[in-house]
Parts: C-alpha cells; structure tokens; sequence
C-alpha cells in the first residue's frame, strides 16, 4: 500500500485526480487523550552525579518522566504510582503549578482500573493538599479538573464551578466553557448548555466542533434523537463540516440505546466519507454498549476494528475499564480478541497472555471460569498459579487460600512456600492471628510448613516458642513436628548471632565509616575543604595548604575555573593572599613595544634572540597587524623559528594573502623539511588555495597532513565541510569533487552527510536539480548518505518535476523504506506550503511519530521563521501515534518568543488546554517570558521566576561567582521545588548572610509561603556561628521560632556556646527567652544556659558574679533530691582548656566550699575528672586529696569511664598516680578493652606500691585471668560485688 | 568422592533464571540433579515479600555435570522454560554471600 501511496501523493499533487486517494485511508481520530513529552533522560538514578544542577534538574523532571514513560507504554497508570508520586511531590514541599496540573490530570480515564468515584476523590484530595501546599491554580487547573469529571461522569453542578472560579480570581476561557457545557450535555440540561453557550458568545469564543458534538450527546439523552441528528445540519449551517468527533457522539448515542441498526449505518455512511473511526473510537462505542447493556452487540463493532499501532494498549485499557464497571464477560470478550493471540505469536516458550486480565480480575468470583477457559484456549499454561501470584502480591489471604483450595482440587501442587508472602505481611504487622490463621489453613490444605518457612517467617513474630506451641494446639494444629523442632535450633542460633552483629555494628567504628562518597573532581574536595575551615583553621595551616597544592600542581591536577573562582573567593575572605597566588595563574605576557625594546636590547647585547622574536610575531599576529609582522620576519629572517613561522602563515591566510602564505611555508620547510604545522594552519592554507583556484597546490596539503600525520579532530572535519562549502558557493564543481575526493581518500575524514552535501549545493547553487538529484544518488552509493534531499524535493515540487520526483521517492522507499520516505514527501509538501499534500501523507495509516526526524523540521521552521509551517505540521500531527504533542506546543511557542507573537502564544496555551497536553515547565516559561515581555499578564503560576534576572546574569556570571551561585540557589529553589539543605547551606556558606537574604528575599516574594524548613534554617545557624555572624544566627533562630518551626537543638547550642565564649550575656537571656518554650521538648538542658552564662561572666572577667549565680544552684538542688543534679562539667574544661587559672582557683574553691559545707560532691568530682581528661594529674591529685569523697562517687566516675576513649585511659594509667580509687578506675577500661598484658603490669605496681585494691578490682582480673585460661593468684571475692 | 578429591573444592556453577515463582530449591534441585551431582542450589528469597527473585545457583560437583547441562537445548520445568548460563566462578560466593540463602549442599 505505501507503493501505491506514493503514486497517489503524486498524482494528487498533480491534481489530477482524488478518486485515487481513497486508497488513502483518512484517519479520524478523536482527540489523543493524553501526552506530554518524552525527555528521554534514561535512567535517572544511574548517572553519576555530575553536579548539583544535574542533580537538580533530574529531580526536577524525575515525577514527569516517571508518569510519561507509564503513560506513553501502556495509556494508563497505577493508583499506586500516581501516589508514591503525589507523596514525594507532598514530602518535599513546593509543588510547582504543572506538577500539580500533572496530577491532576492523572486522575481520570488514565486509572482504569480504579473505579470511577474514587479517581474523583483522588482529584479532590490531591487538589485541596497541593493547594495548602502552595500550588497555585489558573485555567489550565480548573479545565483539567473538568475534563476529570468529564471522564469520570461526576455529577457536579456547573454554576457553583465557574462561582468557584470566579472566587478565586480565574478566568474561565474557551475550554472551560466547551467542558461545562458537555458537563450539562450528559446530564441531557440543554438549558444549561444554551446558558453557557450564551457565555460563550457574549464573550464573542468561537463555537467549535466540541461544542456540537455535546449537544448531540446532549439532545441524546434527553431521548431526542431527532433533534440529535439535526445538530449536524444546524452545524453546516454554521459553516462547520461534522467531523470525527460529531459522528462518535452520535454513535455513542444509538449504543446507550441499543440501536444497532443506526449505528452499523452511521459507520458505513462515515467510511463512505473516506473517513474511518480509530480502534480507539470504536472502543468507545462498545464501552457504551456493554455499560448500557447491550453487550449482544460488541462483536458487530469488533468486526470494524482494524488493529492499527496501539491498539494492543487501547484495548487492555477498555479490558480493564470494563472489569472496573463489573462487565467482565464483555472485557474477557475484547482480550480474547487481542491481535497478538491470533498470530504466529505460539512459540514452544508458550507465551502466557492475559496476566494483566487476571490480574485485574481477582477480585471476581467467575476467576475460575476465566482460568478455565484460558487454559483450554491454551493461551495461558498456568492461570491458576498467575491469580494466586496476583491474590499473594496484594496480600488477598482469603482469595489466595481459596486459590490454593482450588489448585488442590485441581490436582496442582501447592507448597510451603506459598504461604511465605502472606506470612510476611503479617511478620511486619505482628500480626500473631493472622500468621496462626495461615498455618492452620496450610495444616488444612495438607501443606506442612518445612523449616524455612517457622525460621523466616514464623518464629521470628514470637517471644518465646512454648506460646507459639500452645497457640498451635489451641489451634488444631501440629505442634511436634521435626520441621519446627529444627527451626526452633536455628531460631535460637540466628537469634544470638544477630545481637552481637548488631551491636558490633553500633559500637565499632570501623563499621559505622560512612563510604567515601563517588570520586568527585579534586576542585570539589579542595572547595568543601577550604569551605569547611574556618578563617583562623585556614591561616594557621596555610603552610599546609601551599604544599597540598604545589603538590597537586606536580600531579598534574587541574581545577575547573569555575571551581577555581570558588575557591579564589573563599581565600580572598580568609584574607591568604599568598595562597591565590599559589592556587592561580600568572599572567605576564608582554606587550608589542615592550617586545620590540627587548629584541632590540638583546640583539645590541648580541644575545640569542629567537624567543622574543617569536614572542613578538605571535603578538603582531594577535593585533592582526600582517605588514608590520612581514617586515619584522624579513629583518630578522635568520632568527626565525617554527612558531614564528606557523603564526605568520595562519595570519596570511586570515589576510588572504595566498602568495606570502605559500612562500613562508615553503621558507620554513627550506629550513626543516620534517616541520609539521597544526592542524587549522594546514586547513586555513587549503582554504585560502582553494578559494585562489590553485587546487594542486591545496591537494598537495592535505596529502603533507596525511604524511606528517597530522591529528584529525571533530572541529576539523567541521573545517574541511566549511572548505567544501565555500567552494560549492563559488560554483567550482571540480574543485568541490576533487577536494572532496581527496579528503577521503588520503582518510583524513570519513564521509557524512554533511560533508558530502557540499556535492549537492554545488548543483543547487546552480538550480540544476537533476544533477544534484544524480549527485544525491551517487553519494548513497558512494558513501551510504542522502544528503540535502529535502531541498531537491522541495525544488522538483516547485518545479512540478513530478517524473524526478516519482524517481526520487522510489529511490529513497526502495533504499531508506517507506517510512522515511513518507516524512521526506511530507516535510517537502509542507515547506512548500502544499499543505493538503502533506495532511493526507501524515495521516497514512501506520505511519508513526518520529520524534528525531519531526525535530529536525521544526528546528529548521523555527530558524528559518517559518510559523505557517510550523502551525500546521504541530496541527497536523495531532493524530499521529506516539506523538509527544507536549513537544511540538514547546516548538511552537519558542517561535513564539523569537518572533515575540504574544497572542499566537496565548493561542496556543489554549490549544494545549483542550488537547489535554501538560506543559513542562521550560515550555511555561517560555510562554510566561513571552507574555511578559509583551507587557502581558501571565496567567498562572511560573514555576521558575529567575528569568528576570536572566539578561543581567548572562552577561555577569561568567567573572562573578558571586552571582553565579545566588543565580543556582535561585534554580535551586525554583527549578526542584526540593530544599536540598545540604546544597543551598553547602552554596551559600561562603558568602553567607548576604547573599542569603537576597536569596530569601527573592524566594519569599515569589513562592508563596516560602520558607527555609527546620533542618536548612538549623543548618543555616550553624554556619553563621562558624563564620562569626552571631547577630544573623541570632535573627535567623528568630524567624525559626516565630514561624513554628523547631530547630536543631545543636543550632542552639552552637550559638548559646558561641555567645558565651563572647561574653554576650544579654544575648544568652535573649534565646533563652527564644527557646523557652521549645527547650524541654527538643532536649536543651537548661544547664546549657547556665553553664554558659557563668562562662560569659568569666569571659567577662566577673568571677564574683559566676560564682554567686551558679552555686545557690547546687545548694538548692540539694534540698531537691529528686532532680537531677546539675553538671557544670562544660565550664570547667572551658575554663581548663582557655587556661584561665584565675576563674579555675575561684571555681575549685567553691566546689571545695560545696563539699565541705553541704556535702554536694558533683561539681568537685567533675572537676576532678576534668582534671584528669586534660591530664593535669597534679591538680587532680591535690583535689583528691582535700576532698576524699570524691572516690566515693562511683556512678559519676564509671559514667565518665564508660563515654571515654580507652585508649586515653589506658596511657594516663601507664604512668599516672595511682591511688585507691584510681587503680580500680584506670583499671576498668583495660578490662573492657581485655588488656591483659596491660592489666597485669598495672596490678603488679598496684601491689608494689601497697595501694589497697578493692573487690571490683579483684573480681574484674580474676574474670579477664581466667577468660584467658591463666591462674588466679589471689582469693577472687565472692559473685555478688557485680551487682552492685 | 576420593577419586574426585583433588577438584572437590570446586563448584561448577550454572546461573539459572526466569524461575517460575511456583518453584524452590527442592525442585530445581532434583531436575538439575539429572545431569549430575547437584552440590548446591542456591534461591535467594526476597525477606519483605515472600517471593524469591527467580534467579538460582546451581553447583555442581563436577565439570560433567555442568557442561551436560549446558548442552541441553532448553530446559522446561513445569511448563516454564528456565533461562541458564554458566556462571563465572569468581562471583558466586562474593555476590550473595550476605543473602541469607538456604544452602542445600
């Protein structure tokens, strides 16, 4: 047929004759229901992370692609999917206004196998959250939920609707005005479609075919038929010819009542029309028909089907529908009637078909019927075992236990593991009946449970085996058997070996290393590295980090500059100016006359003066001064070096200056004949023989670059196309030919289509298009490409070549198929504004979206301005399957932006509305920008507002980071939607608060509702407190509280602790008062404010006053012995740590006073400890000594043994003091570390130093002696010190 | 097994998959016994759903076994056709070692 079809698009070009044409089937196609784009991305999750944009602009696209490439492979989706979606979108944040209008459109005849009135409450859920969100609705949102409706025949009261908009400030256009009048048309209101229509024409909206087609249904349901059919003549009156669309609701019609008289009347009358219903239509129709009860009937419509492309998903769709409605047998009907069952499809694999169908179906008694006869029909070789897979998969137990009961009957074989999947369920439930339900209907099945399934599944829900025993009794089931008894062992085994994984797990840190992340570019690294440091970190390992990086320069390592800018900046805040100079480049090239002194001045010294000379050349050659760098060369010819030479050629060749061009080559190669130029001087020496006619000459170059091998990159085989080119505008045929001819042959290039088509432009520069037609053929051959073949089309239609082109079209079916054929006629037919032509070519059945080739075109419309063109490919491909129609709006309105036609932009946001095509967000953003740039409101929400910084930034960002990283926060809030904390706090750390307002600022006047969430604000605070601008963490916790939201108690702490160090008081008693109510909740200790109001009193050198307040609270908390005792642990190592002995003897001497007046022994035995930690054993000693006590406190010293690092521990003792309390304290970390060795030495010096030892510490080294299999050398105290 | 004991440490390994879900170890076991002895077979189930993931490890304790099985055009288990290739050996132990998989050697 596409043989014949070629011949018919010629003669119909011809105008010869339309009777052909009907051969040409015209498709009609009701409306695609759905598409949005492609954006082939693959698969996301597996590219490494490039960078954060990348990164950014893959979550960003992540939801759409997710429910495009459902959509587009099978025309529906899963509740499941549309909500995991919906979740991540609610999780993290802003929804943007296309996300949510994708959603939304989610919910209709896209969930065929969700019933009706819950698609509906999914689109009322999903619209009310994302609405709290902070999605904004416009048209777009309320005409998707419309067409919602419409597809889930909700009943709704069209008035309240557009009050509802009116409410809301939307403006009802076109499209909504079509659905709520189809709205009323199905309830059979003609009134109310009347009153809208009346809408519509006082608003002057055209009436459109949609419009007509409602009333039909309209007038239909109200019973009136007759008034039904006369819609079309009141239509023609119109001036509108009923299409498609009219005659599927006249059908519909007739099947909601049964006629199948007029409905086989209405499609042949229809075929008469040289039209066709799609399969999809027809299904349409028996949809209506089974709904109606009238199922007798669906084979008279199936007999018109005619399985073109996607029928197979259209058709599983109405399958699922139809189980859906509760029609199963209609839907059992259709399956069977799938094309693929009847084909050659029958392999010995023996392919199973109808999962999709059982899987659908188990929720229906007649499943067994349908497995029945799935198997008899051999289409299937295991239904049974598929539905009881689907029963497991969805956790059905009651099905899948009926299932099992079936299989048995059946004489299939059922197994343990069967069971596994639903005890599963109820192991993570801990769901004891529900697992005890399963065994005993596995006990009554026969199946007894082998070992695995009591390991992994059973045992593991109870506490101990006797209960689960008794249960099983209670429950008539076998409770001795051998599989349980084993699994019990291996429970017990498993069980133990599991807690001690566990635990090595938390407590080693060789296991808790987080992996060392993917190998990022070095710059990364040195940015986070340099980031992380503080000013005063980075001054202090300057000298480090000048090594690190002559280092890496030794290496080789090379920074991107943009990174490098980064990191440029950091330094130039840490003020290490001698680090830039390390990390950057110097750049002391001189000037011309500087150079010119220099030569001078050697050559008068009688030096060696060829590197400035050359220096100097290549300096002319920058000013593109030739003459004075000829002279130059010629005074200094004999000091002339390669590089010298190279430059002045490549000059010469810019200047066209042939001649000079030939002869320095030909000096330099006098010179060294083995001297190799680079590649672009060879090429610009071709270029400039060529474009001389001296092609001898610019042969013998290119055969030179094959000799000296001359390295061939992409740019120049770009170079050798430009040559040929420009030779081919020049009209020298055998220059082109010849050059060409030896390009190849010597291999500097391999031939491609766009090196070849300078053969072809030569003959079209000329306008003969047979020879470019010859030269086009001989090129396939030659080479296998078909270049320029859309301009000989183009030019032979003009021309009404018909027999060239009949001979062009069998050349390129016979050589490229049909296919490509078909879209070569059709792109030709269009750009030569023969629009009809095309039309019936774009419309040949079978004919499929080509999405590279249909790019091409329009990228070729869209430079070339053509939007006539443009308009009516994206119009005539409507109907073409698998087009990605979100696609072909976005070509159309970026020739909407380049031409700056704001009102055919406008025009087409409408026409996407009621093509039901989701707009991604670049195509919104480009509408948006047209609109406004035209002065134009925009009438929905822009997901990314940054466009207004776009002209400014492009011409700023390139040598300021500055900008560059408040433009990809900027991105970073708008593009994702996704707070990416660690992103936006990693970016902004380096300029901080600044720039961080800005970005608030900006964000808060743009989103709504916009705010930095708990975590980032925390973050945020945290980094402010590490570059020291106390005052902006300050204001930042502020807007935390205020808003509600909680922060990190870390943040606090940092800040608290950072104010102290500060001595800011009043600004301690300030978040104090901040966090007031917040502190008991997220675990602040009030010691926290205290502590470190003592210290700022210290810092402030008010010991008094540190003193006065902290110790009433020891003495008060003495009378309280029920609270816990205070620690002010922190302000002693403080202290310790900043050396401020004056504060450590004040604070000693209380913690003194408070052991000898009151008997509170904490703060002296903190102290204590403190003193040890910093390993001033001395002071440790002498506060020992005057408060005995302090060995008493066994809970506070174990506590602090327990949470240090052994090893600390282990040294200090080696050589420390050792007194009574000490020598069990130092003890201790030895044995949980099972130092033996260690131990023993330290209980020798114990007993040299006749230090008493305590039962603990007896017991402890008797355990680890005999542990280690050695004898016990004294009494070992009895079992009971332990519990102590 | 003396007359073997100098390879016995070897495991010749198939790796079979597209296993129907009806299957386990006990089956796959005793088919692929037919081409010799079977020394393991490993089915590695999925904890959180029950299922297992249709893929298995069957060793056998000689080259025999395993190049026997090989060479069979398809083999059909239940109606279903098993997919089966040799396993290289180095992954076998290191690649599902942690799974927990019942070995039934």
């Amino acid at each position: 047929s596409f043989i014949a079809l070629q011949k018919s698009c010629l003669q119909l070009f011809m105008g010869k004759s339309y009777s052909l044409l009907q051969s040409f089937t015209h498709l009609i196609y009701q409306a695609r229901l759905f598409a949005v784009a492609p954006h082939q991305k693959g698969k996301v999750q597996e590219e490494p992370v490039l960078s954060i944009q990348n990164k950014q602009a893959q979550n960003f696209d992540w939801a759409l692609n997710k429910l495009d490439s459902s959509v587009r492979r099978t025309g529906r989706i899963t509740r499941a999917l549309l909500l995991r979606i919906f979740h991540d979108m609610c999780r993290t944040g802003y929804p943007s206004s296309n996300q949510a209008l994708l959603l939304l459109r989610s919910c209709g005849s896209l969930l065929p196998e969700v019933p009706l009135c819950e698609r509906t409450e999914l689109a009322h859920m999903i619209w009310g959250k994302l609405q709290d969100l902070g999605a904004v609705y416009d048209a777009s949102h309320y005409n998707a939920l419309l067409k919602v409706y419409l597809q889930n025949e909700h009943k709704f009261s069209p008035t309240e609707f557009l009050s509802k908009m009116e409410e809301a400030n939307v403006q009802p256009n076109r499209v909504t005005y079509q659905r709520l009048i189809a709205a009323y048309c199905n309830e059979g209101d003609i009134e109310g479609a009347s009153k809208i229509l009346g809408f519509m024409k006082m608003k002057e909206l055209p009436i459109t075919e949609a419009v007509f087609s409602s009333l039909v249904t309209g007038h239909a349901r109200t019973g009136d038929m007759e008034n039904a059919e006369n819609i079309l003549s009141v239509m023609r009156d119109a001036g509108i010819e009923p299409g498609p669309d009219t005659y599927l609701a006249l059908l519909n019609a007739y099947a909601e009542k049964g006629d199948i008289n007029n409905i086989k009347q209405i499609l042949e009358k229809v075929e008469k029309m040289e039209g066709n219903f799609m399969d999809r239509d027809l299904m349409q129709v028996i949809f209506s028909l089974a709904k109606a009860g009238y199922p007798q009937y669906v084979q008279d419509i199936m007999s018109h089907m005619r399985y073109e492309r996607g029928y197979i998903p259209d058709a599983m769709n109405l399958t699922l529908n139809l189980i859906t409605q509760g029609l199963e047998d209609t839907a059992f009907q259709i399956f069977k009637s799938f094309p693929s069952l009847l084909s050659e499809n029958h392999s010995e694999s023996s392919m199973d078909y109808g999962n999709f169908f059982l899987r659908h179906c188990v929720t229906t008694d007649k499943l067994k019927q349908f497995c029945d006869e799935l198997k008899e029909a051999n289409m299937h070789s295991s239904p049974l075992q598929f539905t009881l897979y689907c029963a497991l998969e969805s956790k059905k137990a009651d099905l899948a236990i009926n299932l099992m009961k079936t299989m048995k009957e059946e004489g299939l074989p059922l197994r343990p593991h069967y069971c596994w999947p639903l005890l599963v369920g109820y192991q993570k439930e801990k769901n004891v009946q529900g697992t005890i339900g399963v065994l005993k209907a596995m006990h009554e099945l026969g199946v007894e449970p082998d070992v695995e399934t009591y390991t992994n599944y059973v045992l593991t829900n109870f506490d101990d085996i006797q209960t689960f025993r008794a249960l099983l009794q209670e429950n008539d089931c076998p409770f001795e058997t051998e599989g349980l008894s084993v699994a019990e062992l291996r429970h017990e085994a498993i069980y133990g070996t599991l807690e001690n994984i566990t635990e090595l797990l938390y407590t080693d840190g060789r296991y808790c290393q987080t992996p060392p992340g993917p190998t990022e570019a070095v710059g990364y690294f040195l940015y986070n590295l340099i980031d992380s440091m503080s000013d005063s970190e980075v001054q202090a390992k300057e000298e480090h980090l000048r090594q690190y990086f002559h280092q890496l320069k030794k290496m080789n390592v090379v920074i991107p500059t943009n990174i490098y800018r980064g990191i440029h900046n950091l330094l130039d805040i840490y003020h290490v100016p001698e680090l830039i100079k390390v990390c950057g480049y110097i750049n002391t090239e001189l000037g011309v006359s500087a150079l010119e002194e220099e030569l001078e001045k050697l050559k008068a010294e009688k030096q060696p003066i060829g590197n400035v000379l050359k220096q100097l050349i290549v300096a002319l050659c920058a000013e593109e001064n030739m003459q004075k760098a000829l002279e130059v060369k010629a005074k200094y010819e004999p000091d002339m070096v390669v590089g010298g030479y190279a430059a002045l050629i490549n000059l010469c060749c810019r200047h066209d200056n042939v001649e000079d061009a030939m002869n320095l080559k030909e000096e330099v190669f006098r010179k060294d004949s083995s001297v190799a130029l680079d590649t672009n001087k060879y090429l610009a020496l071709v270029q400039v023989l060529g474009k001389h006619g001296r092609l001898e000459d610019a042969i013998n170059i290119l055969k030179e670059m094959k000799e000296k091998d001359i390295p061939i990159k992409d740019t120049t085989v770009t170079f050798f196309f430009h040559i040929l080119n420009a030779a081919a505008m020049r009209g020298g045929v055998e220059t082109v030919n010849r050059l060409h001819e030896s390009i190849l042959m010597l291999g500097l290039a391999k031939p491609s289509t766009n090196l070849c088509s300078p053969l072809i432009t030569v003959h079209l520069e000329k306008d003969d298009v047979p020879a470019a037609l010859e030269a086009t053929i001989d090129c396939y051959k030659k080479y296998g490409t078909i270049p320029r073949l859309h301009d000989i089309l183009c030019r032979l239609i003009e021309q009404g070549n018909t027999d060239l082109l009949q001979k062009a079209m069998d050349f390129m079916s016979q050589e490229r198929g049909e296919m490509t054929m078909l879209y070569d006629i059709f792109f030709a037919f269009l750009n030569t504004g023969k629009y009809k032509e095309a039309k019936k070519i774009i419309e040949t059945p079978g004919l499929r979206a080509r999405p590279a080739r249909l790019q091409w075109f329009a990228e070729k419309c869209i430079a070339a301005n053509q939007m006539e063109t443009l308009e009516n490919m994206v119009e005539m491909t409507q109907k073409l399957f698998e087009c990605d129609r979100e696609q072909m709006y976005y070509y159309l309105l970026k020739l909407c932006k380049i031409s700056n036609d704001w009102q055919k932009a406008d025009a087409t946001w409408t026409k996407m509305q009621e093509e039901n095509v989701i707009p991604r967000e670049r195509t919104l953003r480009l509408l948006a920008d047209t609109l406004k740039n035209n002065g134009q409101e925009v009438p929905f929400d822009v997901p990314e507002i940054w466009y207004e910084d776009r002209i400014e930034s492009a011409t700023v960002s390139e040598n300021n980071p500055e900008k560059k990283v408040l433009m990809l926060c900027k991105k970073s809030i708008f593009c994702s939607n996704i707070f990416n904390i660690r992103t936006v706090v990693f970016i902004i750390s380096p300029w901080c608060s600044t720039i961080y307002y800005r970005i608030r600022s900006i964000a808060e006047t743009h989103i709504k509702g916009f705010t930095l969430n708990d975590a980032a604000s925390s973050l945020l605070i945290i980094t402010q407190v590490r570059r020291d601008y106390l005052k902006d963490a300050m204001s930042t916790l502020k807007t935390v509280v205020e808003s509600d939201m909680v922060p990190i108690p870390l943040a606090v702490t940092r800040l608290i602790q950072a104010l102290a160090m500060k001595g800011d008081l009043e600004s301690i008693c300030a978040v104090e008062k901040m966090v007031e109510n917040l502190a008991a909740s997220i675990g602040l200790s009030r010691m926290l404010f205290v502590n470190n109001t003592v210290l700022a009193h210290i810092k402030n050198n008010n010991l008094d006053m540190a003193v006065e307040y902290i110790e009433p609270l020891f003495i008060s908390g003495m009378q309280n012995p029920d609270s816990p005792i205070p620690s002010m642990s922190y302000v002693f190592r403080k202290v310790i740590e900043e050396r401020l002995e004056p504060a450590l003897e004040k604070l000693s001497a209380m913690a003194e006073r408070l052991v000898n007046q009151f008997g509170v022994y904490k703060p002296a035995t903190d102290l204590f400890l403190q003193y040890v930690d910093a390993g001033r054993v001395d002071d440790a000693r002498f506060l020992l000594q005057r408060c005995g006590g302090i060995a008493e406190q066994k809970k506070i010293l174990m506590a602090f043994i327990e949470t240090r690092n052994l090893f600390v521990m282990k040294c200090t003792a080696e050589e420390k003091l050792l007194t009574d309390i000490s020598c069990n304290f130092y003890f201790f970390p030895l044995v949980l570390d099972n130092d033996l060795a260690s131990a023993k030495t330290l209980f020798e010096k114990v007993k040299a130093a006749n230090i008493h030892t305590d039962e603990i510490f007896l017991k402890r080294l008797a355990v680890l002696l005999r542990n280690a299999g050695e004898p016990v050398p004294f009494t070992e105290p009895p079992v009971s010190v332990f519990s102590d | 097994m003396a007359a073997t004991r100098g390879s016995s440490r070897r495991v010749f390994e198939l790796f079979v998959s597209r296993i129907p879900w009806t299957l386990t170890t006990k089956e796959l076991k005793d088919y692929f016994a037919q081409f010799g002895t079977v020394r393991k077979c490993m089915l590695p189930f999925d904890k959180e759903t029950g299922f297992h993931k249709g893929l298995c490890w069957v060793g056998f304790s000689s080259e025999e076994g395993l190049h026997n099985a090989l060479q069979k055009d398809s083999h059909i288990l239940e109606g279903v056709k098993l997919q089966i290739r040799q396993q290289k050996p180095r992954s076998f132990r290191s690649q599902y070692a942690d799974e927990g998989v019942a070995d039934m050697s």
